[in-house]
């Protein structure tokens, strides 16, 4: 932010690179989630449509395996480093991802995160969770599954 | 990977150079929680993981460094604590606590807030802006809404995001107009008049009927418990002054109102109309019985006897209480000697009092227990045995010493002795008139007894 060329710069490369523009329209809507699905329902159903089995997922997410099966069935809460971790899992490109953010109701992606936009950009291409990692270190961002408590 | 490329590109695009560099090296932006009015705020991670959020402002479009130390120095329980601020040429930014929690947009839709609930986080809400208006230099929040009230696992509120407050200028009317969220801003804050404390005050009202009904506009189908209704209505009137004029009073009130207090004072006020009506059937009985009291009756003569039953009876309590033989022939005609020696053996009084004689006879005084000329031998017909046993125990019933006789030849004080035996009861068993045997004697003497300890008693 700040200097207003640069600010458009952000935004045009962001709307390059996912073809959804309308983060400020997502996040200004974000606010009723009451009648979303419970995030485990979600990603259950996700898995059952898929015809994946939670394993799978979790362990493409490189997630902790009893953690993972726990997020599932519903007992814990994800942060949102894991609900990121749980989209490269699912392999799903940035607007699926940002669906699953608010589901999980927690923040979006956002243009003006440096860390977000490699994240995002990442989903994009489709790399693995662990080739984001290296980005996220190669440009000495903190890696996503960090310090953030879970909730 | 040549696409990384443009991932170089896009982070070339993010230039750090505007953010006070002190900052860039202290925290990692994680996530953007808000970007709107030239302010962005994120939520940022220390080096060591310690979670905050960081205010960014445009210097271009917000000079703020004259009112942020007026934050610096806030230090409530309700507030997140500044942690720092940062400078660069294009940015201000400030660092703040992160408070744990889930805003009271959220909380109140996950949890079924009761009414004592609601009331209670709206109380603490007017601790928090009691501290903010009171302060030397008050602040105004201007922009309560569930958002921006955090609810912390402990159940305690904090009030984040001073934006507005921090930006607010006073006298600046264009500035005021479209900041607020629409709901809960008042009138004045879309430019009709000053805003002061009122202004949150009536963003708190609305906030209060969101809480209640969901709703931030009045909705006349959903019914508010009337006392919180009455509140909220006071909350939001269109013009300041029509509202409570501080958050002290809206705090009083919503205690008042709280249901929780109400059926307490419901429970005391039951209690009290329960005491009262007690009280007052106690003091009426009481009263009732001052005005109607007679100190003697009937009740004390025992009831269903015969009369050869009640000279029995009598014999037995005059043996009983005063430890006396002299009844026991009851059947013997009773003399004065038998009457004047029961005044002094069983009654104690003086015998030159039961002995002496008027000397100036016929009338009466109070000198003399028996103003008669009579012989120990001669017999003593009832109303003369009621007289003395009523005098014995209350000369004042007896005392009227006129000289006129009635047409048995009695003085006054007789008839009033006779008087006050028929009402009292002393005669129940002694229906003659005439002399008197023994046995009766002892039952006009234990009936006086009987009416005088009971008119004791009372």
């Amino acid at each position: 932010m700040g200097v207003k060329s640069e600010k458009i710069s952000t935004q045009e490369l962001w709307a390059r690179l996912f073809k959804s523009p309308s983060v400020g329209d997502y996040l200004e809507k974000t606010g009723d989630v009451c009648e979303m699905l419970a995030f485990s329902e979600y990603i259950s159903q996700l898995c059952k449509e898929r015809q994946e089995k939670p394993e799978n997922i979790i362990k493409r997410s490189d997630l902790e395996s009893s953690f993972g099966h726990r997020l599932f069935s519903g007992a814990r809460n994800p942060s949102r480093d894991t609900v990121l971790q749980l989209a490269f899992g699912f392999e799903m490109d940035t607007d699926d991802a940002q669906q699953l953010l608010k589901i999980a109701r927690v923040t979006a992606l956002h243009p003006r995160v440096k860390r977000d936009a490699v994240i995002a950009y990442c989903l994009h291409h489709r790399k693995s969770v662990i080739e984001a990692q290296q980005l996220l270190y190669d440009n000495n961002l903190p890696l996503m599954g960090g310090k953030r408590n879970e909730k | 990977m040549k696409n990384d490329d443009l991932l170089q590109t896009i982070l070339e695009s993010y230039d750090d150079s505007n953010y006070p560099e002190a900052f860039v090296s202290e925290y990692d932006i994680m996530e953007c929680l808000s970007d709107q009015n030239g302010i962005c705020t994120f939520l940022v991670q220390k080096k060591d993981g310690e979670n905050c959020i960081a205010k960014c402002y445009d210097k271009l479009r917000w000079g703020i460094s004259d009112n942020s130390a007026i934050l610096h120095n806030l230090d409530h329980d309700g507030l997140p604590k500044h942690i720092a601020t940062f400078e660069s040429d294009t940015m201000t930014v400030t660092v703040r606590e992160y408070v744990e929690g889930l805003p009271l947009s959220r909380y109140a839709k996950e949890n079924d807030l009761s009414e004592k609930e609601i009331v209670q986080i709206c109380v603490r809400l007017c601790d928090i802006l009691g501290y903010l208006h009171h302060r030397e230099a008050p602040i105004i929040h201007r922009d309560i809404k569930p958002q921006n009230i955090i609810v912390r696992p402990d159940g305690s509120v904090a009030l984040i995001d001073f934006d507005i407050a921090r930006i607010y200028r006073s006298g600046n009317e264009t500035d005021t107009m479209f900041f607020g969220t629409q709901a809960y801003a008042p009138p004045e804050q879309y430019g009709f008049s000053q805003t002061d404390a009122r202004t949150d005050i009536y963003s708190l009202g609305v906030l209060l009927r969101w809480l209640l009904t969901g709703s931030t506009k009045e909705n006349k189908n959903i019914r508010v418990y009337r006392p919180l209704a009455r509140i909220i209505s006071k909350c939001t009137g269109f013009a300041p002054q029509e509202r409570f004029a501080d958050v002290s009073q809206l705090k009083k009130a919503l205690l008042q109102a709280n249901p929780k207090s109400q059926g307490l004072r419901i429970a005391v006020t039951v209690l009290c109309a329960v005491l009262a009506a007690g009280l007052l059937i106690f003091a009426g009985v009481k009263i009732y019985q001052a005005v109607t009291y007679t100190p003697f009756t009937a009740d004390a003569i025992p009831a269903y006897l015969s009369d050869e039953e009640r000279v029995a009876d009598a014999v037995a309590y005059m043996k009983d209480k005063y430890g006396t033989n002299m009844f026991d022939e009851a059947d013997d005609v009773s003399t004065v000697g038998d009457l004047r020696a029961a005044m002094i053996d069983l009654y104690g009084l003086d015998r030159d009092y039961v002995y002496g004689i008027n000397t100036e006879m016929p009338q009466e005084s109070d000198e003399y227990f028996m103003p008669w000329g009579w012989d120990d031998g001669q017999t003593v017909d009832r109303d003369i045995a009621v007289y003395a046993a009523v005098k014995a125990h209350d000369p004042s019933i007896v005392a009227d010493w006129s000289s006129i006789k009635d047409d048995n030849g009695y003085y006054p004080g007789v008839r009033a002795a006779a008087a006050f035996a028929e009402e009292t009861g002393i005669m129940t068993g002694a229906n003659r008139p005439g002399d008197i045997t023994l046995g009766e004697l002892a039952l006009i003497l234990a009936n006086t007894d009987r009416v005088f300890d009971t008119a004791e008693e009372r």
